[in-house]
């Protein structure tokens, strides 16, 4: 019944409030949807949106635990529940995701970048309009496309696909939720590590190559390769 | 006065931060501007020794942040360069000794009575490098031509675009024309590919560097030589003069490099 959502101010979780909804069965379903994506969290900055639930401190705690454990960071908890809301500042948390920002976090920028919804395939996706930098890491639960170079030190982990019109010199994690659909594409196709869904493999460390090719990773078969990518 | 705040930084150490803010600062000195170079390296300062200064610190900045005594007091005038003050850093303190609202506070206090203030930035980017930036209003990012010198730019650069210091600036430093045509070394185009930043100075390797460090005398006080001529250069273009990107020493090459632009 929840849904994770990427945002401006970073990842958003959406609970449910409809009868029966109860918030240890939506903490469950959070925990095997963590657990189902691998380092997708780790060190993101999360934010709740519970509607109307009426949570105790007890309650919101053990969500800010379950998120911690894989390593993401809870900053905010926005409510309609006048209880929820004081607990929420008792645990020392913003409770308006959108109005204030999350704290700056120098490795995680997604927070600068804006989502735009992508019309092929109704998937959420952040596109990216810069050189992206070593220590840099973007996190999108759809796809991310970046118009610049990703350099060396840099990271990016999409849920979806990852394109880059420019060259991809840094990590690459596409499909980092599972989906070994997802397609890994660049007009210099040079990542330090590449993974598709869980498959991991190192690009040859070949001499700089003087007219680069477009090219496009992906799984067939139960097997990453690299081909050319004539889109 | 239109005040100038300029950090001088690099992520990677030994990369030539201190003599390039040492060289610059005077250079701009020279040029009638009143200047104050700020070391913001707590606990390895060493900017008072590259200028020679090092037996006139009574005060440092420290000791203006905890109040013992006024900012004009930590100031030491350098009278070789008109208007030049160096703001000495405390040698037995650590980092954590200025926060970064105090920086800006002392530094936005020299904003009214000098032209140019720069910080010359410790090594790495934890809290030594978010003070001597915080006051930032531009950032120069000095790199050697070699490959782990210019991934901590690029982390560098990203940092300071993080905290909005609009994009930075690039001094390529101890390029050493002879090995990037051997391909021994990046060259200047290399690297603008790689950090898409634009160069505000190219600086070769040039051993009077070390001998001038030595004798406390920044090579621009009395020198002739290239890397003198290449932080004068820079000292012009961060006054606005339009100074081509070419080397006296070995034209051509440099020429080469950069004519297409
Ligand atoms: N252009 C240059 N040519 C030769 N030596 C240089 C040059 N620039 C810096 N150096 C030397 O490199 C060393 C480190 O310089 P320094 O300015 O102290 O670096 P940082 O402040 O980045 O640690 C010093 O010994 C200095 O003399
Ligand atoms: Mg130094």
């Amino acid at each position: 019944m929840i849904s994770i959502k990427g945002q401006r101010q970073g990842i958003l979780i959406l609970f449910s409030d409809a009868e029966g909804a109860t918030w240890a069965a939506q903490l469950d379903e959070l925990k095997a949807k963590l657990e189902q994506s691998g380092s997708f969290f780790s060190k993101a900055r999360m934010s709740l949106d519970v509607k109307t639930l009426s949570l105790s401190l007890e309650e919101l705690q053990a969500a800010k635990n379950l998120l911690e454990e894989h390593r993401a960071t809870l900053w905010a908890i926005a409510s309609q529940n006048d209880k929820t809301i004081a607990n929420t500042r008792r645990m020392g948390l913003a409770t308006d995701p959108n109005k204030e920002d999350p704290p700056a976090l120098v490795n995680d920028v997604v927070a600068k970048e804006n989502p735009f919804a992508a019309i092929a395939d109704g998937t959420d996706g952040l596109l990216v309009q810069r050189i992206v930098r070593s220590g840099q890491t973007l996190r999108h639960p759809g796809h991310i496309v970046v118009i610049g170079d990703v350099n060396p030190g840099a990271e990016l982990i999409a849920g979806s696909d990852i394109i880059v019109w420019g060259k991809l010199y840094g990590a690459a994690h596409a499909g980092s939720t599972g989906n070994d659909k997802a397609v890994v594409c660049a007009l210099d196709l040079r990542p330090t590590i590449l993974r598709i869904a869980n498959m991991t493999r190192r690009v040859p460390e070949d001499k700089k190559r003087k007219h680069p090719k477009p090219e496009m990773a992906k799984i067939v078969r139960q097997e990453m390769n690299i081909y050319e990518w004539t889109p | 006065m239109d005040s100038v705040v300029i950090t001088i930084t690099s992520g990677k150490g030994g990369v030539g931060k201190t003599t390039t803010t040492a060289n610059i600062g005077t250079a701009l000195a020279l040029m009638g501007k009143k200047v104050v170079i700020a070391d913001a390296d707590i606990g390895l300062r060493n900017l008072d020794i590259v200028l020679g200064l090092e037996n006139r610190i009574v005060y440092d900045s420290v000791d203006f942040v905890e109040g013992r005594c006024k900012l004009r007091q930590a100031l030491i005038r350098d009278k070789r360069a008109g208007e030049l003050y160096l703001l000495p850093a405390a040698q037995t303190r650590d980092k954590t000794a200025i926060n970064p609202q105090q920086m800006i506070a002392m530094i936005n206090e020299l904003r009214d009575e000098f032209h140019y203030i720069l910080i010359d930035s410790p090594a790495g980017i934890e809290q030594g490098f978010q003070v001597a930036v915080a006051p930032a209003d531009r950032v120069l990012v000095v790199t050697n031509p070699e490959v782990s010198s210019v991934r901590d730019a690029d982390r560098v650069i990203g940092l300071s675009e993080a905290l909005e210091k609009g994009p930075a600036m690039l001094i390529i430093n101890r390029i050493n024309s002879a090995r990037v045509r051997k391909k021994d070394m990046l060259s200047v185009e290399d690297i603008t590919e790689i950090l898409g930043s634009q160069v505000i100075g190219v600086v070769p390797e040039d051993e009077e560097i070390l001998s001038s460090t030595n004798r406390g005398q920044p090579v621009v006080l009395n020198s002739k030589g290239s890397a003198a001529q290449a932080y004068r250069d820079i000292a012009r273009r961060i006054v606005g003069e339009n100074v081509p990107l070419t080397m006296p020493s070995n034209g051509s090459f440099w020429q080469k490099l950069f004519g297409r632009a």
